[in-house]
Order: C-alpha cells, then structure tokens, then sequence
C-alpha cells in the first residue's frame, strides 16, 4: 500500500516538474527566443539523418499492404481498390504513427543521449556559469526542430509508401500504372490527410517534450544516460500509441 | 566583494559544509586549500550560485544571492568567470568555438575581433594551432586550459578556478597560476580559487583559507598560515 502511495505520488511530482518544464519551453518559444541557426543545426540531425530509414520502412509497408490487399481483394475480384487500401491507411493512420515512432526511436533518443551526457559532464551548468540559459541555448531548438521535421518526414513517408504499393500493384497485381495512380488519388480526400496529419503535431510535441524532459533531467553518469534514454523512448512509444487511440476517436467524432 | 555568512550545506544527511563565513575583498586572490572531498568544489558553486544553501547566505556586493532567482542570477554570472574541476568544455564545439562562445553570447564584437582576441588568448595559455580540434582530441591539462582561457575571455570582474592546476605538470602550473594572478591584478578582479597545489597557491594568493571538514581552520595571509604552530596546518602545506 505505501509503495502504491509513493508511487502515485512521485508520477504526480514527476508530471508536475515535466509540465512545469514544458511551460518555460513554451515561454522562450512565444517569447521569440528561438536561436534559427540551432534549430537548423538541429532540423539537420534529427530530420535529414532519419530521411533513410524512414523512406525504408515505409516502403516496405507500403508494400506489405499491398500484397495482404491484394491476396485478401483478390478473392472477391476487388483488385482494384488495393490503391485506397494502401493510401487510405498510409495518410489516415500509418503514415504518422509509423513514423513519428521510428523517429523517437531516432531523434528523440538521439536528443535525450544528447542532453543527458552534456548534463552529466556539467556542461550543463557550465552554460548556467556563462549566463546563457540552457532551456533557451539546449532544449528549445531540439524541440523546435522536432516539430518541424517531424511533419515533412511524415509526408515523404507517405509518398515513399504509395510508391511501395504502387510497385507491387504494377508488377505483382498487374494493374496498370496510371489506373492506380488516378485511384490513389481519388482515394485521399483533404479530409483523409488532414485527419491523419493533424495528429503529426501533436506527436511531435510529445516526442520533443518527453526526449528532452528525460535528458536534461538525467544524472548518474554514464549508466544514468543510457537508463534515461530508453526511458525517453519508452514514454515517448507509450504516449504516442495511446494518444493515438484518443486523437483518433476525437478525429473521427469532428471529421468522420 | 563576497561576503559568506554563515553557510551550511549537507547532502542526503552528509554534512559537507558547516557554518561558513568568509569574506573576500574586492580584487584579491583567495585560495582555498583542503583535502580532497572537504567541500571546496561545493562552496566555490555555492559563491556562483549553483548551488543553494542549506543555511545560511552569500552577499556579492549588497546583493544577497540565495536569494536571487535564476534569472537574475543568469543577468549576474555574465560579469563571472567559473572554471569548472573537470573544465566542462562544450564537447559539440570546437576549442575555438568553446572560447568564444561568451564573446558571441555577451558581446557586441565582430567575426575578426572575436577570432583575434581567442588566437590571442590561446597563444597565451600555450595552445597555439589547437583551435580546430574538438575536446575530445586534448589531453586532460589541455581542456583545462582551454577551460580557464573561456572563463577569462571576457574580461570579468569575479573569477572562480577550481583547481586549475591539477592535471598539469609543475612548469605549466606555474605558468597557469601566474596567469590567474596576472589577470587577477590587471583587471583587478575578485579572484576565488581552489587548490592542492601548495605552492603555487603561495605564490599567487593573497590570502589562503584552509578547509577541513567542511569547516575553515586557518584563515589569513601567506606568511601567517607558514608561521602557525597548528599541526594539521603544519602537515598540509608541508
Ligand atoms: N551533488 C552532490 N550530491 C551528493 N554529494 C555531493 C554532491 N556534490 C558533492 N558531494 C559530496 O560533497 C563532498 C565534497 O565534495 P567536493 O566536490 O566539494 O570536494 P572537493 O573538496 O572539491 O574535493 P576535490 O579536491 O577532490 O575536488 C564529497 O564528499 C561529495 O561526496
Ligand atoms: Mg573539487
């Protein structure tokens, strides 16, 4: 019972600190205090360097539902509807929360080890020594980039993962290349992409709060890094799955 | 001038520092000597506020800065200089971007002057030609000196070194503590520093405090600490 207690209590506290940690990030953003050179600096690690392996899973899914569309179509000679498969559940549903997971797999980990080891080595409070504010200096362009990069690696995926599809409609399913072009794009209405993007945003949010929270809260020395940061990850899988499930209900409530 | 008053500080119920009062005047150099783990590195983060007082306060100038938020104390500790023990080098910078960095964050000076002034400093602390390596590719006395030559590029009028001399061999020390000494007086900057180092502590100190336990036992100039009768002073500076 008292260890419940406890527990209950320090997740109040810890939400407490991380809520108060999101506001003084939100303070320096709408106070204009972004370092654009940082933020670029940042866009570049966490976006460019995760282009790959994003366009590589996506690919592959867009594939994979193309195949199971197809065996699965093919029985009731619905062949055709394999392009709104793919691209309905690419842009609704799989586009972002595939990616935004591979990226806090990526970037999110990357910022936490990032921040984590500068907190460990006092560079940290060496910044604080200088009079420079590490939340301004440190952790508001990672999180500023997280919310810029996260959006645009969303679309490619999504594009790479039509692609996918495409390729296995063409040569597996033998349906011809501009039919399901024109199928794909009669399929994805405004609403479709924006249901699915607007939640892109959010999990940017989430990814940018929770990787940086666990690294600039780290300590411990070496062990201490690599035990925040797969908690960063942790968090960062949880809260995204399960606001997934929320996001979608209050999505499909407004927009259908 | 820096006035502790009556400061404690323990961690997780381990006392390190015990009602601590010292004063240091304006433009002095104040060396603190002591054994390793008595507190030193604690109190010189407490006088820049890093640290914050379990009792107790610290006064810098009339100003009572446990008191002051971390905002203010950000506004403050831009007229400081802080040498970490281990240097804290910026490990995504190079030693060049590392030094200048203040400069880009408090001044006003242009892309030559700011590249002038860090050649300079490096030519004087006897890194030449290192300015492009990252601080991982120096060796232990290096990043400290780099450490320290960030800490005294601006010009500050306090300055905090935690052992700046430890990790150097003996000639190198010499030259660094003369360089802490000689800023110190050119610049006539209050100037905190700990050390083991007794020798050159005596060199360039105007005052040295010696503690033990977390508690000040001697207290005054060089000659006086070498005159006591005190055995553990006696022991220590040997
Ligand atoms: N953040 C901290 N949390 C818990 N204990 C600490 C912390 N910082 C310092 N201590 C403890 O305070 C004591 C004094 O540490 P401090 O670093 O000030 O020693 P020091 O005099 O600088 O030693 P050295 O000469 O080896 O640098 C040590 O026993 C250390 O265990
Ligand atoms: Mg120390």
């Amino acid at each position: 019972m008292k260890i419940l207690v406890n527990f209950g209590a320090g997740c109040i506290l810890e939400s407490g600190n991380a809520l108060c940690f999101l506001a003084d990030i939100l303070g320096h953003i709408f106070k204009g205090r972004i370092r654009l050179a940082e933020v670029l600096k940042q866009v570049y690690e966490q976006g460019i360097q995760s282009v790959a392996i994003v366009a590589l899973t996506s690919l592959a899914s867009g594939a994979v539902l193309a195949l199971q569309g197809y065996a699965a179509m093919g029985r009731f000679g619905a062949k055709e509807y394999v392009a709104h498969l793919v691209a309905l559940s690419l842009v609704r549903e799989l586009g972002p929360v595939f990616t935004a997971l591979i990226f806090s797999g990526k970037a999110g980990a990357r910022i936490t080890a990032e921040l984590g080891t500068m907190n460990v080595n006092d560079q940290v409070l060496a910044t604080r020594t200088m009079g420079v504010d590490p939340v301004e200096y440190l952790v508001v362009p990672r999180m500023v980039a997280c919310f810029l990069a996260l959006p645009i690696l969303t679309i490619i995926s999504e594009i790479v993962g039509i692609a996918g599809g495409y390729c296995v409609g063409v040569w597996e399913a033998k349906i011809p290349g501009i039919f399901y072009l024109n199928q794909t794009i009669r399929a994805v209405q405004y609403v479709d992409f924006f249901s699915g993007f607007t939640k892109v945003f959010f999990f940017a949010v989430i990814i940018g709060w929770v990787s940086c929270y666990q690294g600039f809260f780290t300590k411990g020395g070496s062990l201490g890094v690599g035990r925040f940061t797969t908690k960063a990850v942790a968090y960062s899988y949880i809260f995204i799955i399960l606001s997934n499930a929320v996001l979608t209900k209050v999505i499909l409530t407004f927009w259908g | 001038m820096i006035r502790i008053l009556h400061l404690s500080k323990a961690f997780n119920g381990q006392v390190v520092l015990e009602d601590i009062s010292l004063e240091i005047q304006k433009g002095e150099i104040l060396v603190i000597l002591g054994e390793s783990g008595t507190g030193k590195s604690v109190l010189l983060k407490h006088m820049i506020g890093l640290l914050k007082p379990d009792q107790g306060e610290i006064y810098m100038d009339s100003q009572n800065i446990t008191r002051l938020s971390e905002k203010d104390l950000l506004k403050m500790r831009k007229n400081m200089g802080y040498l970490f023990q281990e240097g804290a080098l910026f490990d995504f910078m190079n030693v060049f971007e590392n030094i200048a960095f203040p400069l880009r964050e408090h001044t006003r000076l242009d892309r030559g002057m700011i590249r002038r002034k860090v050649l300079d400093i490096l030519k004087v602390i006897g890194l030449e030609g290192v300015e492009k390596k990252y601080p991982s590719e120096l060796s232990g006395g290096m990043k400290k000196r780099v450490a320290l030559a960030r800490a005294i590029i601006l010009d500050s009028k306090i300055l905090f070194c935690d052992e700046p001399t430890s990790g150097l061999d003996p000639i190198r020390s010499r030259d660094i503590s003369d360089l802490i000494r000689d800023v110190s007086r050119r610049l006539h900057c209050t100037t905190v520093v700990t050390s083991h180092d007794i020798q050159n502590s005596f060199r360039i100190a105007d005052r040295l405090a010696l503690l033990q336990k977390g508690r000040i036992v001697a207290l005054g100039a060089p000659q006086e600490l070498r005159n006591s009768t005190d055995l553990f002073i006696k022991e220590f500076i040997g």
